[in-house]
């Protein structure tokens, strides 16, 4: 399947240049380097990830060893202190290079989001440098199995004694389980849901098996089991009972991060079909010759170019230090929808072949994810819904 | 111990578009720092890595040429040397003129680390003329190097045979690129790089005389080659033999 590479392309840099006036040449420079990157050591094992003939370990710890998730932060914790919007065109780039890695590394790095925000002076410390090289690697833990977008209702619970936390309950869906040497575990105390964090090895904390999914093949999900699982009062992470706040506000920003990643998805699926759409022929020229397949590509378009907007619009007001709340959720939801259609209609462009073909309909299938994972689009439209009547109330 | 690794700010081979005639377009064609020369600076920094000392990248191009030095740098080398010129594709001979002035002027090295080629025009000619140029040994084509304080042992890559030699010190050298996998840069360094020191000559101030380049290129034309599109027919037994015959005819296969 021929591509149109280079994976950071032009119009990448006209939006860079029309948000960051002064700096676009070091973002630009940035982002080339990596989308290079991803193309030589990514993409071409990208195929073999979806199958499960190889892990994703490797690369993604060559990814996260050159800086990938230092881009964001600050640099008093070895931060490259770049802004959220070039992270999250990084991110795009991974989404296409291989969104399992994306995936992975979206969860790994909102971890390490919550304890730049919330955690304190030694969690930082210890933690973050780490966690920006890839030398720890973190995974998310909210979700249980009769608690998914109604986030406060965790019943896993944490009760303190003798200087010591004890979990206990069950997580599901947990990206990263069993890889990861860090998890942000959400449980109930007495003053509500909080966040703390257990280090692995914990001889609390048990792994379910690897779950078979439908796309993401390479990122590892299962379910997580705490019985006793000890950890120091250290590992708390900012105030007792403030857990759905961190995790909410953690996920304002995942969301942002969400929709990059399936704007990559999308492009690469358009960028497969449009070639394939000048290759095939039917009635003795090219299919890209017929107007129902010229809509697609246009449709196609239209969608992957707004898709990227709304990413970096909610990504300049994160910046901004302003409410991006709706905007994050906005380009969420719009992404991760038109992507759906995006490959949808890449896999009809190809016909038979998309249908039969891993390499196509595995973009579908990575993409199928997201309208659930990260806040529902039910619960995200309610979120934006509910934004609109009070800001006109 | 100094060394310096010269790289060409090269014509992107896989970004090149041919016209309608053949010919490849120059002006305007993406530009990045030639594949061999990475192997060249990987080199250069493992060798520092191992005795110490430094490493200057040094090129000779236009001012986008910068953004190859930044490459060297973002791997790892030390500061620059930039001799600023104005057309893009230079004449070997003029190329290793201003190389080893510039060689010359930021000098001593002890050992000046070359690509086989570059990987636009791949001449393997400017090595070479800057060992003489300078009146130093040459050693091409190294597969393996080793360095110690008064000599270079190379085990040098020849078509059909390996050749070790030894050269005492300062001596050019060129790599081949089955010599080592060339490091990527992290993402601080490619942020750091624009800070280590750049030295910038033009041309007049390295006191070359004569601006005449002894070589001009008459044309530059792509290669071409024609499928015959064979169709052999039959049952699978038959076409086996007609494809055998056929091969053999090429010359392919000996009869």
């Amino acid at each position: 399947m021929a591509l149109n590479l280079p994976l950071f392309n032009a119009e990448h840099k006209v939006l860079l240049e029309t948000f960051y006036p002064s700096n676009h040449d070091e973002y630009s420079e940035i982002l080339t380097f990596l989308g290079g990157f991803m193309e030589k050591e990514i993409m071409p094992l990208s195929p073999k990830f979806d199958l499960g003939q190889e892990s994703i370990g490797p690369s993604r710890k060559r990814l996260l060893e050159n800086g990938f998730c230092q881009i964001p932060y600050p640099p008093e914790y070895g931060g490259l202190g770049l802004p959220f919007s070039v992270y999250a065109n990084a991110i795009e780039l991974l989404g296409a290079a291989d969104a399992s890695i994306a995936l992975s590394v979206e969860i790994h790095n909102a971890v390490t989001e919550g304890i730049s925000r919330f955690g304190s002076g030694e969690q930082k410390t210890r933690h973050l440098p780490s966690l920006m090289l890839g030398k720890e690697l973190a995974s998310f833990t909210l979700t249980e199995p009769g608690s998914g977008s109604d986030a406060r209702t965790v019943r896993t619970t944490a009760k303190l004694s003798n200087g010591e936390y004890a979990i206990n309950g069950s997580k599901t869906f947990i990206t990263n389980a069993g890889e990861a040497d860090l998890y942000m575990v959400f449980a109930r105390t007495e003053k509500g849901p909080s966040c703390f964090l257990v280090e692995a090895p914990n001889p609390g904390m048990k792994f379910g098996v690897d779950m078979k999914k439908l796309g993401m093949r390479g990122s590892r999900t299962s379910e997580i089991t705490f019985e006793d699982c000890r950890v120091p009062i250290q590992n708390l992470v900012g105030i007792e009972g403030e857990g759905i706040d961190y995790a909410t506000q953690i996920l304002h920003g995942a969301r942002i991060v969400v929709a990059a990643l399936n704007v990559g998805i999308s492009q690469l699926a358009y960028e497969k079909a449009l070639g394939y759409s000048k290759q095939r022929n039917t009635f003795g020229r090219p299919i890209s010759e017929f107007q129902l397949t010229r809509e697609k590509i246009a449709d196609m378009k239209i969608n992957i170019s707004a898709g990227r907007l709304l990413y970096f619009y909610a990504s300049h007001l994160k910046e901004s230090g302003v409410d991006y709340s709706s905007e994050a959720a906005q380009a969420k939801v719009f992404a991760t929808e038109m992507s759906l259609k995006v490959c949808d209609a890449a896999i009809q462009l190809y016909g038979g072949y998309g249908y039969t073909t891993d390499e196509l309909h595995r973009h579908w299938r990575d993409a199928r994810l997201l309208t659930i994972g990260e806040g529902t689009s039910e619960v995200l439209r309610l979120l934006i819904a509910s934004r609109e009547l009070a800001r006109t109330a | 111990m100094r060394f310096v690794v010269c790289v060409k700010h090269a014509l992107d081979e896989s970004e090149l578009k041919i016209d309608a005639g053949g010919k490849p377009q120059l002006e305007g064609a993406p530009a990045k720092m030639g594949t061999f020369d990475k192997n060249a600076v990987e080199e250069a920094l493992r060798l520092r890595t191992a005795l110490g000392g430094e490493v200057v990248a040094m090129t000779v191009g236009r001012a986008e040429a910068r953004k190859s030095l930044k490459e060297a740098l973002a791997m790892g080398a030390d500061r620059g040397v930039h001799v600023v010129t104005e057309p893009r594709v230079l004449d070997p001979s003029r190329t290793s003129e201003l190389l080893a002035a510039a060689i010359a002027r930021t000098g001593p090295y002890d050992v000046i680390i070359c690509s086989e080629g570059s990987s636009d025009t791949y001449t393997g000619l400017v090595p070479p003329m800057v060992a003489e140029r300078l009146g130093y040994p040459y050693v091409g084509y190294a597969r393996k190097l080793e360095v110690t304080a008064q000599v270079v042992k190379a085990e040098r890559s020849l078509e059909e045979s390996l050749e070790s030699v030894e050269s005492p010190l300062p001596t050019v050298v060129s790599v081949v690129s089955e010599i080592n996998e060339p490091r990527y840069p992290t993402l601080i360094q490619i942020m750091q790089a624009s800070k280590k020191p750049v030295e910038e000559f033009q041309v007049d101030q390295l006191a070359i005389t004569g601006s005449t380049p002894p070589t001009v290129i008459l044309s530059m034309t792509s290669q071409s080659s024609n499928r015959k599109r064979v169709l052999i027919e039959g049952t699978p037994d038959e076409a086996a033999q007609k494809l055998l015959g056929a091969l053999e005819k090429e010359g392919v296969l000996s009869s």
